[in-house]
């Protein structure tokens, strides 16, 4: 059982490192697909050619003699999946929920690249995550963006260029509604204790800003006076607020958990009356109600296709929640919030034209370009055009038909997933263990092979 | 006694019988017309139609005509399934998983094999509507927990009452049995639980249990023939175990790992009690095994990785696969979330997309369970005489991207509006431009 354990388990990872360190310059040519660019009209029988690790030609016939060539038989392919809301490839535990705001913590610093859901993800053809704390703090830690890149570092996983977050979270998590036991007494213990957290957090932040400022200021003074005058002392320094100010100063995109619609018109005020930059609501499943003033303030919507009623806030609400608001002109995004559900992001972007009748297109944009315009990738990634990123995924059939099964996962022109060659390293790997163990089984000789 | 009076009583007591019948399950009667019918146990019927009369199915092929005062339903480019049947559920149980007020799914402690679902279900819960979207007219609802959760019951998705809802209050027993633990240094498990056998230890337990239930019954059967012998202290728990000893109660055993499986099997032979398999999600390694057994299994939700990672990723739809090919009888069930019940067709989707035939899927949705539960006389197939549980899909039931149009349950039309659907109608309606 080891044994064929062991084998199995580097079959799985050799497939990727293989993968990610036959890193060559040769360009790629992908021919004889049914292209969903998504950016524009599909292409059956078309190709695509890559070009260091990004997109140099979609069309009809294209030539490149140096390239290598893979021939997709007709196979369907779409831009890459984007899951914008994701707690993969990070170590342990993504809630620092001892403390009410965490806003120093950041999960950068515990990006796990072994983490196998990386692969899982892969297999399901998603190729960028934003990966964030959890939900147990109105405003909790930074969160990332990461292309899986599987067989690199946790540095090689970060997507350069994309604009760092602030997880925050409303409702029923922040006040820990569902928790019982010791150590889940804090505050806040209701919906209007969580906001007046986060404006109690902003003021002091505007003042330790204020400090700061001052302090500066004295500095300035002080060389210009030639050091006549006795240089001030610094403020404090406070991880914690130099993360807020942060997110005051629109450095960070704000993404805020929150289901129910009043309390994201609430943290729309506030996020108005501060400057403050609110990318996306997280869940949003009461998002269909607020769709005009998501539309009026430029928020963007992260939800599930059809997760629900698992709780008091994620109630009322229904599956047409992602079609409805993005027939009224709200940005929506089908994230996963899970390892497993986000190898079927697929299949969930199907149940969007049956509820609520989102068209084909519209469906596949929830995955694609809507997500990377959420997380500010969308120039480097969620459409095939040349000069993008080659992050791409093969299907079998139209990835919205119940049947489908994605073949392929490209990353930056790297084949990162290949079912057929998993396939083939399977049946290797398992005629190895049957072989040993048969050989396990079999009377030992009276001089074993090999001694003499 | 005056006319007017005979003929206000005369009256009246038709009134009466009148609102008496209509309130009957007789119902109206259906005749659904140029439909592609897919009985499942039979070959599809092109432009067929089928007639629902008296609660059951009275006809169905080609040609039928109209009965005096049938309701005739136009069918044209749509599909008639019989009732998918969702083999392990939780509906009615459980409303919201995160308030504990709203949930009755377990009891206290490891044994309770005497509590029955049937006490606790809601027949007016909310995942009733939602789940019956996606062609689902029966359910087993099952307690979980501990070792011996109970009895599940076998319901209808739709009635005013649960005894009216009921095919069987008592449809089956169930037995959990343990998990065995990862060996240490290959990550998830208490590395101090490697160096013993603590799932036969737990499962020893188990016979233990069913030890005592035997000798509680055997000496209770002595005392009743000899005034001599006194009789046990009553036990509802070995009581409720009696018809799972001899035979008679088929038990839903959960197992998971090919290693359990094959405790499990023997667990069975042993124990002579008749067993469904649930779950199995290393079944493939031991399909030769269940096949010769003859043990069905009920597919647990495949929205779960594999068991173990080196399984590799696609484990959980290639077990469906293997266990189908081998000849094991399976059935798909929506598992632990009545929230969730509606995906019971997206489950057996993703199998077809790895290589499960899809009319075997059909069938694991039908008449396996029906089968399973020993009601293959009544559900799991467009038939004659069998119950009038059946569907009108606008496409392939399995697709994600059409759904069911209407719904027969006893040959009664079901109200497909649901707890979505009145919030969607409502805030669809919602004009724009409504609020500063």
């Amino acid at each position: 059982m080891k044994t064929r354990t062991t084998i199995a388990i580097v079959g799985l990872l050799v497939a990727g490192m293989a993968a990610a360190s036959a890193a060559s310059e040769k360009p790629l040519l992908l021919r004889n697909g049914n292209i969903i660019t998504v950016s524009g009209e599909s292409i059956p029988g078309g190709d695509i050619l890559i070009r260091d690790g990004k997109i140099a030609g979609v069309g009809k016939g294209l030539t490149a003699p140096e390239a290598e060539t893979i021939d997709l038989q007709g196979r369907w392919v779409m831009p890459g999946i984007i899951d914008s809301h994701s707690h993969i490839a990070l170590e342990g535990d993504v809630n620092e929920s001892g403390d009410l705001i965490t806003s120093e913590v950041d999960v950068k610093d515990v990006i796990n690249p072994q983490d196998l859901n990386i692969y899982n993800a892969l297999t399901g053809g998603v190729t960028t995550v934003h990966t964030m704390h959890g939900s147990a703090n109105p405003i909790a830690g930074r969160g990332i963006v990461l292309k899986l890149r599987w067989g690199g570092s946790a540095e090689d996983l970060i997507f350069k260029g994309a604009p760092i977050t602030s997880k925050w979270a409303l409702g029923e998590n922040p006040k820990q509604s569902n928790f019982s036991g010791p150590g889940k007494a804090r505050y806040p213990k209701s919906r209007m204790g969580v906001e007046a957290s986060i404006r109690l957090e902003f003021e002091q932040a505007k003042e330790y800003a204020r400090k700061w400022r001052e302090y500066e200021r004295a500095v300035e003074a002080s060389r210009a006076r030639k050091g006549k005058s006795p240089a001030p002392m610094p403020p404090k320094k406070d991880l914690r607020l130099e993360g807020i100010v942060e997110i005051l100063d629109g450095k960070v995109w704000v993404r805020c958990h929150a289901y129910q619609s009043e309390e994201m018109l609430s943290i729309m005020r506030l996020c108005k009356e501060y400057g403050v930059k609110l990318a996306c609501f997280e869940h949003a499943l009461e998002g269909y109600r607020i769709a005009e003033e998501l539309v009026r303030d430029g928020v963007a919507i992260s939800v599930f296709a059809d997760f629900w009623g698992y709780k008091w806030e994620a109630y009322n609400t229904m599956p047409h929640n992602a079609a409805l608001a993005a027939k009224r002109g709200v940005v929506v995004a089908l994230n996963s919030d899970d390892a497993e559900r986000m190898r079927h992001l697929f299949n969930d972007a199907a149940k969007t034209m049956r509820f609520g009748g989102l068209s084909e297109l519209e469906a596949l944009r929830t995955l694609t370009i809507n997500p990377a315009k959420i997380l500010g990738v969308d120039k480097r990634v969620g459409t095939i055009e040349p000069g993008k990123d080659a992050d791409l995924a093969v299907f079998n059939r139209n990835p919205l038909d119940p049947f489908t099964v994605c073949q392929m996962t490209i990353v930056d022109g790297k084949v990162l997933f290949d079912r057929d060659k998993y396939l083939e390293d399977r049946k290797k790997a398992e005629e190895a263990a049957k072989a040993k163990d048969a050989d396990a089984k079999a009377p030992k000789s009276e001089t074993p092979k090999g001694e003499v | 006694m005056t006319v007017k009076k005979i003929i206000f009583i005369i009256g009246s007591t038709l009134l009466a019988l009148a609102v008496f019948l209509a309130g009957r399950e007789a119902g109206p009667v259906y005749l659904i017309r140029n439909a592609t019918i897919v009985p499942v146990t039979g070959p599809q019927i092109e432009n067929g139609s089928l007639l629902i009369e008296n609660g059951r199915i009275k006809a169905l092929g080609r040609e039928i005509p109209a009965p005096a005062g049938a309701e005739i339903i136009d069918a044209s480019g749509q599909f008639v399934y019989p009732g998918f049947i969702d083999a392990y559920t939780h509906y009615g149980l459980a409303e919201i998983a995160a308030i504990p007020s709203t949930v009755d799914v377990r009891e206290m402690g490891k044994e309770n094999p005497e509590v029955r679902a049937a006490w606790a279900i809601n027949p007016f819960s909310v995942h009733f509507g939602t789940g019956r979207v996606n062609g689902t007219t029966t359910a087993l609802v099952a307690p979980s927990g501990g070792t011996f959760p109970g009895i599940s019951a076998l319901i209808k998705m739709d009635g005013w009452s649960l005894p009216e809802m009921a095919i069987s209050e008592t449809a089956t027993s169930l037995i959990n049995f343990p998990m065995t633990p990862r060996p240490a240094g290959e990550g998830g498990a208490a590395p101090k639980e490697t160096t013993e056998d603590v799932t036969s230890k737990i499962v020893d337990k188990i016979k233990d249990y069913l030890g005592e239930a035997r000798r509680y019954l055997q000496l209770k059967a002595l005392a009743s023939g000899d005034p001599k012998i006194e009789a046990p202290a009553y036990s509802a728990k070995y009581e409720a175990l009696a018809p799972v000893l001899d035979g008679s109660l088929p038990v839903i055993l959960s197992v998971e790992k090919a290693k359990d499986i094959e405790l499990a099997l023997k667990f069975v032979r042993e124990q002579k009690i008749k067993a469904v398999f649930r779950g199995c999600s290393q079944g493939f390694k031991v399909a030769d095994k269940l096949k010769a057994a003859g043990i069905p299994v009920i597919i647990d939700s495949l929205y779960q990785g594999p068991s173990e990672p080196e399984d590799g990723y696609d484990a959980p739809y290639r077990n469906v696969v293997e266990l189908a090919r081998a000849g094991i009888t399976i059935c798909f069930s929506s598992g632990d979330d009545p929230s969730s019940g509606k995906d019971l067709t997206y489950h057996a989707a993703k199998a077809v997309a790895f290589g499960l035939d899809r009319d075997e899927a059909i069938k694991a949705l039908t008449i396996n369970p029906a089968k399973v539960f020993g009601l293959e006389a009544r559900l799991g197939s467009l038939e004659p005489g069998k119950d009038a549980d059946l569907f009108i899909s606008e496409g392939d039931p399995l697709d994600a991207r059409t759904g069911v149009k209407a719904m027969f349950i006893n040959g009664r039309k079901v109200d497909m509006s649901n707890w979505w659907e009145r919030q969607y109608e409502k805030w669809k309606a919602r004009p724009i431009h409504d609020r500063p």
